[in-house]
């Protein structure tokens, strides 16, 4: 068995020490050098303030399952199916749709500007996982290359609607081909891309080639 | 809105309730056909179930929670070019759509529209509440009894015969015509072509009069 000598002690810890060093950026996630060591600092939902509203609307809501489970979306879908029904009693449906994609053109440019430089998936990201209109909307969003698809947020409490409250006449068809797929085509459109719309329960969009 | 307390009105009804529930209710029933009479009191009976159905206790039993969780924590991570918050996509389409309206000249119509969706319920159960219990019932039914309002205002400071939330539209209209300049609509449209038309339709329907303070913090009253 060979002796350990001092120097060896001294070679090996040094050796033990830039291992350990190196190993540590790994370890959180190889970000740069330094900036792992602000993570928590520097995270914009730690560092939030108001939190605690948003919790205790979320238990509310979810603390409300009779006669049908409520979800985070509940009132910003039935305010979409509300005024969709009020313009297609007046017949001012298309308008509205116009409407809507004419106030987010500065937004749908600037997806536009990503698209140039990033492809075409930006278009999708853009009108979907990237905006909170969306993924406010959308309980959860599938996203893959070229595609996304979610569950309808619509059919489900157009059903409830009818049933409770009765002041309702529109179908899920019309907020598919009057409402969600007229607006998804005007983004893409300003964006500057095809997309092709298959409605359903759960609801796909897919850039066309 | 109120149309909560229709459904979890019908479904109390059918849904088992513990013995000791049953006594609270039994003795909650007592006492209003006492004071109201039995035939009078009847109808009344509905608010008392449709407020013992509300917030109902079955949050711990949700199985959809991580997908609001992450939703929220996407949310409230999204701090550029402001601070997001959990209404953003609520404010910003009620903004858009009053936005049109206005531009339509139909504000009137829709504030109506949205008074006529809902008033079923209000005459039939809060009109009748507020005979019985009180005109606070009123705000009740109108502000924290419902997701319209719990999923929109942060939060909601309750007094009697007063209510008092921040204003949810000004720091985002605010934000959206710094960003992209394409809303016509000013924060005074916002208050006098919604805001009041509606809670004062409401108002109408269940027979209460009321006076609303708007500002960066709002108030509602019932005179």
């Amino acid at each position: 068995m060979s002796r350990l000598t001092r120097r060896d002690f001294g070679k090996n810890g040094l050796m033990l020490s830039c291992l350990t060093a190196l190993g540590l950026p790994r370890g959180a996630h190889a970000a740069p050098a330094g900036n792992f060591l602000d993570k928590v600092k520097n995270d914009p939902f730690l560092n939030r303030d108001d939190i605690e509203h948003a919790i205790k609307s979320y238990y509310q809501t979810y603390n409300c399952t009779t006669p049908y489970h409520h979800k985070f979306n509940e009132t910003i879908t039935k305010w979409h199916l509300r005024s969709l029904q009020f313009c297609i009693d007046r017949k001012i449906e298309k308008d509205h749709v116009d409407h809507y994609v004419a106030i987010m053109v500065p937004i749908l440019k600037r997806v536009k500007s990503r698209v140039e430089t990033k492809g075409p998936d930006a278009a999708l990201h853009g009108m979907f996982e990237g905006t909170t209109c969306s993924y406010q909307l959308f309980e959860r969003i599938e996203v893959k290359p070229g595609e996304r698809s979610f569950p309808c947020p619509y059919n489900y409490l157009l059903q409830q609607c009818k049933k409770y409250l009765g002041t309702f006449t529109i179908n899920w068809e019309d907020v598919c081909s009057k409402w969600c797929i007229p607006v998804w085509n005007g983004f893409a459109k300003e964006i500057g891309v095809s997309i092709s719309v298959a409605p359903g329960e759960t609801c796909s969009v897919k850039l066309k080639a | 809105m109120a149309e909560h307390i229709m459904e979890k009105t019908a479904c109390t009804e059918t849904t088992p309730a513990t013995s000791e529930h049953q006594a609270g209710r039994r003795e909650f029933a007592r006492k209003i056909i006492t004071a109201a009479g039995i035939l009078s009191a009847l109808p009344l009976l509905a608010v008392p179930r449709a407020a013992e159905a509300w917030m109902d206790g079955n949050f711990h039993e949700r199985e959809d929670l991580a997908d609001a969780f992450k939703v929220l924590v996407k949310t409230y991570s999204d701090t550029v070019p402001y601070p997001h918050k959990f209404n953003d996509a609520l404010v910003k389409a009620q903004l858009s759509d009053i936005d049109f309206i206005v531009g339509k000249g139909l504000h009137k119509e829709f504030a109506q529209h949205y008074v006529d969706t809902l008033g079923v319920l209000i005459n039939k159960y809060i009109k009748s509440g507020v005979e019985s219990f009180g005109k606070d019932i009123f705000l009740w039914g109108i502000f924290e009894r419902t997701s319209c309002s719990y999923q929109l205002y942060e939060y909601i400071t309750i007094a009697d015969g007063k209510r008092s939330f921040p204003c949810p539209f000004k720091p985002i209209l605010d934000q959206v015509q710094k960003g992209m300049g394409t809303y016509r609509i000013t924060w005074d449209d916002v208050h006098t072509k919604w805001c009041g038309l509606m809670w004062n339709g409401f108002a109408e329907v269940a027979g209460v009069q009321i006076k609303i303070e708007p500002g960066e913090t709002c108030t509602v009253r019932v005179i």
